[in-house]
């Protein structure tokens, strides 16, 4: 009875949220079967299609593993976006100081400086919380400020392209780029990588002892204290692992897609991680899946726009619509209950 | 109060209660953990709704659906738990919520003016603009109290009111009970300390088990009596067979051991020594010292002085992991937060105690083969019934949940044992089971501190009984058959040991 | 003559300071009282967002600033109200109701915009609100500009942040306010309702932050577009707690992150090579700071985040 009414209350979820599209294409006066029809054909219609939504996904799957990995340990992590910039910073500064290193080492390379990177970045909020019960939440709000504005400080400065007038580092040395996995497409290594990382995490989180412990701080710190766990050692170890995930996804923006580090190239994909992370309920393959969906809606919604007319933004408010209805959704599934609990008596 | 029943989950918290308070009166609710006497109070002051019975208030049938409606009739009540909020004023706290002449635009300054007169007319020094948060536990209190005396409470019911007082400050709380009595206020102490309850109180009602056993007046009884009604029973016997106990050897020895909260000895110094092969049962109401006991030896709370030693070698200073390594084995007292993680399933439950293992971990990669296996032979072992070893442990009932923990703690014979409340909750069998198992470790030379507040259970299995009170040891004495009830009673109460008694008295 | 061009550049410095600043300060001051109460709204985007997109709306459709300004408010407090019945009813994790509003608003106010106006080059233009000099005390040299030849939003700020800070400090309803968020159950057991006082602290929420996003349209700029707000949210997230979730302190702070803005400007513009960035960089650091300095004393209600559930025992 239970999971019938689970079931039924992402049905009807599913449900409010195509009702929801409708009301919203016709409101432009799109045609509704038109637009739906654009919709899967930007995603599935072409191969350029699908390959953009694998490209779009990398940097959601990176991200979001990391932030999952964080809430799984109780580290809200907010601050992927600042992780997400200092991945990009440590890439394109690692490529600057050893330029002519083979692709062999220089993209393993690349990769480390950035995990490094971000997990140092969301290490301090983390030291913080642990040793001093500072709210990471804030803070980490505030260190992603403090990134973007580092990244722009650097990018006029240090890291600027001296033959460019705009603000932006030269293009990265051959060896330090991602080979492109499908031409003609964008579809880069960090595709790749973030399955693996995918299947890293889950090994991490599962299979190890590490992990283990990490997964039990998040679930009882009392009972984990009890037996013996270093409970804020631990904390702070999560956080380290959360930006660093966080961080390669910088680097993957870089070195994949943009070739040079400048402003602005994360469009709040930190942001997004999170309510990846969470409709992935933390869990790597979910969180794949969730990354993959909502690269899809972007997808999609484009091609939507193209043909049929829907405005793009048509995505975010899918998207947030669908995240605040499954946050109500227990809500609305006691509501039921207990309807039905006073028709009983 | 009469006749009052209150029932949860089925089983009687309160059976057919009475209990009558005359104006001007400080009357006293004496009983062990468990009795009621709490669960009384809530009722009368509108938290719980009775099943049964009536309540009548100055000659009126009463029936408070919140304690909103209780303070308006003029019955006030101190918890356990302060409802202050630290970062106001004394004098906001009191006035919370209440809607003062010229709300919301309150005069402060006659309302502190008021306070201020109040506050030293119980002769108590403090500032109605201090801010809670500079306060002691104790002047906490008084602003509890102060806060009903405000809203004209003509009957107080305090909670447990010395739990977190110095002698001094129980004395001053005394003084402003006379006070009060005086004025023609009635007061009831919830409590379990009898020699405050002879000092200050006129009548006793004793509740034992959710059922009244007696009310007296205070001036026509005495200790040896109260502390007969309040534990006296025929305590069923379990065939202990006497265990060679090596008396050179040490399994777990305390050394003037102190814990602090906030500046204040919680407990200790105490000092206890538990031979290899022995059961040492600490008896006490909960409540004076027994978690902090149990935290410090196994190592979540720093103790402040003194020492903890582990077959001989010092740990005080060890972290928890390393006294697990030396052999320690710990049941908790609350499993679902101490024990266990609920989401996980048994394997990782068991796991809990094994990962630092090398048999199940191996350069940081789990076994799981060897996790289950042991799972499996723990299921097999202890007869724990089991959905299935991938199903969440929320799922299995409180007896199988505590055979989990005791399979898993006791798994390696560890030399030392801290069983903690360890049939709390359980059934019969369950119950049994649990014992059963704790001497038979015995049996092997494991040295077990058994802290209970049940006294069945501290008779049935113990060597030697240890009576905790304020985080002291009052007394220890030799489980041999010849233990008078009363006078145990008597020390659990509060009483301090006499020389004379017919028990023996071993140090 | 150099004087006079100081004192008047000093002058235009210090007014557009602190006419940036209104939006953050109302913001602020609608986000204290929820946090107050207890309820974190990340979500303060989605407020200001929204109230900037309907008062524009409505403006522009009736030419009525005043108007304007109310369906701003409205739009506020509707976003508000869907974060108070997730945190107060539903008692769901805040933040993530907050970052999933942003989301949704950013969106919906995108798509209907580009209904309404479709996709011009040009963007529509609304009524602005006239600057209304104070008599006399606007000719005070310097100080008389910047502060009272404003419009009625930043007189309506002045007024609102006094209000506000003797609302919290010398009312009875601020201390409710208070405890609710500090130990909701002693509030509970105290007689006051946890439940109504924090739905209408968030509608106050509302109230100011729509009104903060109606001043950036109305006010400030004279048009929309896509996400005008550009996380000016998560910066008034920053002032409340650079000022203490004091309605003065808040208004200093806002001012501090407000000529860090108009710095940058005059700096781009004067073309000294410093990057901008430190300057903008600066309120961040500041917060990260006092969060450090300021462990250990009571630095926010300590229900913040928390729903309040009233157990059965």
């Amino acid at each position: 009875m239970e999971r019938l009414k689970a079931a039924l209350s992402y049905i009807l979820i599913i449900v409010i949220i195509l009702s929801l599209a409708v009301v919203l294409i016709l409101s432009v006066g799109s045609d509704v079967p038109k637009s739906f029809m654009s919709f899967f054909r930007g995603i599935f219609g072409s191969l350029y299609g699908f390959s953009e939504v694998l490209v779009r996904a990398t940097p959601l799957i990176l991200a979001g593993l990391g932030v999952s990995i964080g809430f799984r340990t109780g580290f809200i992590n907010i601050g992927a976006e600042g992780q997400i910039y200092w991945g990009a910073i440590a890439v394109t500064t690692t490529a600057y100081l050893f330029p002519g290193l083979p692709a062999l080492i220089a993209i393993p390379l690349g990769i480390v400086a950035g995990f490094v990177a971000g997990g140092i970045w969301a290490l301090i909020p983390g030291y913080l919380k642990a040793r001093f019960g500072i709210s990471e939440v804030i803070n980490t709000i505030m260190f992603n400020y403090i990134a973007i504005n580092i990244l722009g400080i650097l990018v006029r400065t240090v890291l600027k392209d001296p033959e460019y007038p705009l603000p932006m580092s030269s293009k990265l040395p051959e060896g330090f780029i991602f080979p492109l996995l499908m031409y003609p497409t964008r579809l880069h290594l960090g595709f790749l990588i973030a399955l693996i990382a995918m299947v890293l995490v889950y090994v991490l989180m599962w299979k190890s002892s590490p992990g283990y412990k990490l997964r039990v701080v998040g679930l009882n710190q009392r009972a984990s204290l009890c037996s013996g766990i270093p409970v804020k050692k631990y904390i702070v170890f999560s956080s380290l692992l959360s930006g660093g995930f966080a961080g390669i996804a910088g680097v993957g923006e870089i070195a994949g897609i943009h070739y040079k580090l400048l402003e602005g190239f994360s469009p709040g994909f930190g942001y997004v991680a999170i309510i990846v992370a969470l409709l992935g309920k933390n869990n790597p393959f979910g969180v794949t899946a969730a990354g993959l969906g909502i690269a899809a809606l972007q997808v999609g919604s484009l091609s939507m726009q193209r043909q049929a007319g829907v405005p793009a933004s048509i995505s975010w408010i899918i998207m947030g619509s669908i995240v605040l209805l499954i946050l109500a959704r227990s809500t609305l599934l006691t509501f039921f209950a207990e309807k039905e609990k006073e028709e009983k008596v | 109060m009469k006749d009052i029943d209150k029932y949860f989950f089925g089983k009687a918290a309160n059976d057919k209660v009475s209990l009558e308070v005359k104006p001007g009166e400080i009357h006293a609710l004496l009983g062990e953990n468990g009795a009621g006497k709490t669960t009384l109070m809530n009722i009368l002051y509108g938290i719980y709704q009775r099943d049964g019975g009536r309540i009548t208030w100055k000659g009126e049938e009463i029936h408070f659906g919140s304690p909103r409606e209780a303070i308006d009739n003029r019955i006030g009540m101190v918890h356990q738990h302060f409802m202050l909020v630290p970062t106001l004023t004394v004098s906001q706290n009191i006035t919370l919520g209440l809607k003062s002449e010229g709300h919301p635009f309150p005069n402060r300054r006659s309302i502190d003016e008021k306070i201020r007169e109040l506050l030293s007319a119980y002769n108590v020094h403090i500032s109605p603009t201090d801010k809670v948060s500079s306060l002691s536990v104790g002047g906490e209190q008084w602003v509890e109290i102060i806060k009903l005396l405000y809203r004209n409470a003509e009957l107080l019911i305090l909670d447990e009111p010395t739990a977190v007082l110095t002698p001094q400050e129980t004395e001053r709380l005394f003084r402003v009970l006379e006070k009060l009595r005086q004025e023609g206020h009635s007061v009831i102490i919830i409590t379990h300390r009898i020699p405050e309850v002879l000092e200050i109180t006129d009548r006793v009602t004793i509740l034992r088990d959710g059922r009244n056993v007696a009310t007296v007046h205070t001036s026509e009884t005495d200790s040896v009596e109260l502390s007969h009604y309040m534990i006296g029973r025929e305590l069923k016997t379990i065939s202990r067979t006497p265990n060679t106990v090596s008396p050179q050897e040490e399994g777990l020895g305390l050394d003037e051991l102190t814990v602090e909260e906030n500046g204040r000895s919680v407990l200790g110094p105490l000092s206890l020594s538990v031979r290899k092969g022995e059961m040492i049962g600490i008896a006490g109401v909960d409540g004076n010292g027994q978690k902090y006991l149990a935290e410090a030896v196994l190592g979540v709370r720093d103790c402040s002085a003194g020492k903890v030693r582990l077959l001989g070698g010092d740990v005080s200073s060890a972290s928890i992991q390393k006294r697990k390594d030396m052999g320690l084995g710990y049941i908790a007292e609350d499993r679902q937060n101490d024990a266990l993680i609920m989401d996980m399933d048994m394997r990782e439950n068991v796991l809990l105690r094994m990962y630092s293992k090398r048999e199940y971990v191996k350069t940081g990669f789990i076994k799981y083969a060897n996790v289950d296996e042991t799972a499996k032979e723990m299921i097999e072992t202890y007869n724990i019934k089991t959905a299935g070893l991938g199903k969440p442990v929320r799922y299995l009932s409180g007896g199988n949940q505590q055979k989990l923990i005791l399979a898993r703690e006791l798994a390696g014979s560890p030399p030392v044992i801290i069983a903690f409340h360890p049939t709390r909750g359980l059934d019969i069998g369950a119950t049994e089971f649990v014992r059963q198992k704790l001497l038979e470790r015995r049996a092997s030379g494991s040295s077990i501190l058994l802290i209970s507040s049940d006294l069945d259970e501290i008779f049935a299995l113990s060597d030697r009984i240890a009576v905790l009170f304020h985080g002291k040891i009052m007394a220890v004495l030799e489980n041999d058959g010849n233990v008078d009830v009363n006078y145990l009673g008597r020390l659990m109460a509060g009483e301090s040991a006499e020389s004379g008694s017919n028990s023996r008295r071993v140090e | 003559m150099i004087e006079t061009g100081l004192i008047a550049a000093l002058t235009a410095f210090l007014s557009a300071t602190l006419r940036m600043a209104m939006p953050l300060t109302l913001a602020g001051l609608g986000e204290t009282f929820s946090e107050k109460s207890g309820i974190l709204n990340i979500g303060l985007e989605a407020i200001m967002l929204s109230g900037a997109f309907f008062s524009f709306i409505i403006a522009f459709m009736t030419q009525s600033v005043l108007l304007g300004v109310c369906a701003g408010i409205a739009g506020g407090i509707a976003v508000s109200s869907i974060h108070a019945y997730l945190s107060i009813h539903c008692k769901v994790n805040q933040t993530i109701a907050g970052l999933a509003l942003n989301f949704l608003i950013i969106g919906l106010t995108s798509f209907l915009f580009l209904i309404v106006f479709g996709k011009s080059t040009t963007l529509p233009e609304c009524p602005v609100t006239p600057k209304i000099p104070i008599p006399l005390l606007s000719q005070i040299p310097i100080v008389g500009t910047v502060l009272f030849n404003q419009d009625l939003f930043v007189y309506f700020t002045f007024i609102a942040i006094f209000l506000a800070w003797f609302f919290i400090h010398r009312t009875e309803w601020g201390v409710s306010l208070h405890a609710v968020g500090e130990n909701p159950k002693a509030a509970d057991s105290a007689g006051l309702n946890v439940f109504r006082i924090r739905y209408l602290s968030t509608i106050a929420n509302g109230f100011f932050g729509g009104l903060a996003g109606s001043y950036l349209t109305l006010g400030l700029l004279g048009f929309f577009m896509e996400n005008i707000t550009s996380g000016k949210g998560y910066i008034a997230l920053v002032v409340v707690i650079l000022g203490r979730r004091n309605p003065p302190g808040i208004l200093l702070a806002a001012l501090v992150v407000g000529a860090a803005e108009a710095l940058q400007f005059r700096m781009q513009t004067a073309g000294i090579p410093v990057p901008s960035q430190l300057f903008t960089m600066f309120p961040y650091v500041i917060t990260v700071l006092v969060l450090f300095l300021a462990v250990g004393k009571s630095r926010e209600p300590s229900a913040l985040g928390i729903p309040y559930i009233r157990s059965k025992r």
